[in-house]
């Protein structure tokens, strides 16, 4: 197939392994779905000393499903990357591990302590689960197909994440102050979730007009904001003055004022070469080479792997 | 040799088990589920498997626990109270989780009149 029947033919699932589907095409969906997959997982490592930190059983239980629902996420991902038959589920954990693998700017940043949780829980995962859903209708159909599960799924993330929230933003004055530090902390991060405005990356029109992508991120952005600033607001969270969201009522639209954020970050972050990043990469290698000896293990098993066999052996 | 088959109504559908047939080879296999599970029945696409290529876990399996054995309500975005409804992604989450929740109850139920217990 060109890329000219590619662009009149996309829409919602239209193509999928069976099709032959031109390079430039499989490697924007690959770089798009690695980089998704790398989010999860990456997600999954910010989420998961909270396990241990949980400040009860119930919030324990949730949370370890929650790091167990991502890495799933993350494995549903790189098969459907792996379809597209440009790399490996191998070959992209190992970009990962290397530090070559990109993902979302937030989970380059640790949380330091439970009031942070909520800022990943519920602002974060709530802006990818916004994205997420519009990318049920991607033109990738073992994407859109991981979108269903995955949109299936996340809803108990967002709803416990702002179960959390409210437990704190409705607890002492203590509380409620150092929710407030944690929002100051992570709002322009939020806020960058999406990119800059008027994105003008070269890969995101591509992607659009061969239906990979349905939403520009711009679009993106402000429908986020539109259904989780009032939820901010609701718990008495404050918006910090800076970086200035500006509401303007004739085009119910919210303009982010650039020049307020802090785009050297953004970009240094983007290339995985901010230090906190690069600990949260290292920290994930380190998780992946201490496993090492399970997966040699369990691949040493099974030396007469199943699903080889032609339907004659029978 | 069996070999079981599955059916796409319409393009973009998923995959549903349609039933299995008897043939010597592929190639036959391949034309007996046209046959049987494609001519009248709405079929854009069937998939054609040795039945011996399948393997199969069983809720009545001894030691499978689908879904767990164990209450797991906090894995449901139903068992947090807040509202769902200002967002659109999440509020059709919840109801496909309650579709899900319902489903597994009816079954949990129908399962005790007719079989030793289950594991609910």
């Amino acid at each position: 197939m060109d890329i000219d029947t590619v662009k009149r033919r996309a829409g919602p699932r239209e193509f999928g392994p069976t099709d032959d589907m031109p390079r430039e095409y499989r490697e924007a969906a690959t770089r798009m779905i690695q980089f998704h997959a790398n989010s999860e997982i990456m997600g999954a490592y910010v989420e998961r000393p909270f396990v241990r930190q949980a400040p009860s059983l119930d919030r324990k239980l949730a949370v370890s499903a929650q790091v167990q629902d991502e890495i799933g996420h993350g494995q549903l991902l790189y098969r459907a990357a792996e379809n597209l038959g440009v790399k490996t589920r191998e070959e992209m954990l190992d970009e990962l591990a290397a530090g070559d693998g990109k993902f979302l700017n937030c989970f380059h940043y640790p949380l330091s302590d439970w009031y942070e949780l909520p800022m990943i829980m519920f602002f974060v995962d709530g802006a990818a689960m916004r994205r997420q859903a519009t990318l049920k209708r991607t033109s990738w159909e073992p994407y859109a197909h991981a979108m269903d599960k995955i949109c299936f799924e996340e809803g108990f993330h967002i709803k416990h994440g702002e179960d959390i929230l409210r437990e704190l933003a409705t607890g002492t004055r203590r509380d409620r102050e150092r929710l407030q530090e944690a929002f100051e902390k992570w709002w322009p991060r939020i806020l960058q979730f999406f990119g800059p405005t008027d994105d003008r990356s070269t890969h995101s029109d591509f992607s659009m007009a061969v239906g990979l992508k349905t939403m520009s991120n711009d679009d993106l952005r402000n429908a986020f904001l539109n259904a989780y600033l009032p939820k901010a607001e609701k718990y008495g969270l404050e918006i910090p003055e800076y970086p200035r969201v500006e509401y303007h009522t004739d085009e119910d639209y919210y303009e982010v004022y650039e020049e307020d954020l802090d785009w050297d970050e953004f970009f240094t972050v983007a290339r995985n070469e901010f230090p906190m990043g690069k600990g949260q990469i290292a920290k994930r290698r380190r998780a992946e080479e201490a496993v090492e000896w399970v997966r040699e293990a369990i691949e040493g098993e099974t030396a007469a792997p199943a699903g080889t066999a032609t339907a004659e052996g029978d | 040799m069996i070999w079981e088959v599955f059916r796409q109504e319409r393009r973009k559908d998923y995959y549903v088990h349609a039933g299995n047939v008897h043939a010597p080879n592929r190639e036959l296999a391949e034309q007996f589920a046209q046959v049987m599970h494609a001519r009248r029945k709405p079929a854009n696409s069937l998939w054609v498997v040795p039945r011996a290529e399948i393997s199969e876990v069983d809720s009545d399996d001894e030691r499978v626990a689908m879904g767990g054995s164990t209450q797991k309500e906090y894995r449901w975005a139903t068992n947090y109270s807040t509202d769902e409804t200002f967002a659109e992604e999440i509020a059709d989450s919840q109801r496909e989780q309650e579709a899900a929740e319902a489903e597994r109850d009816r079954q949990a139920t129908s399962g005790r009149s007719d079989a030793s217990g289950g594991d609910s």
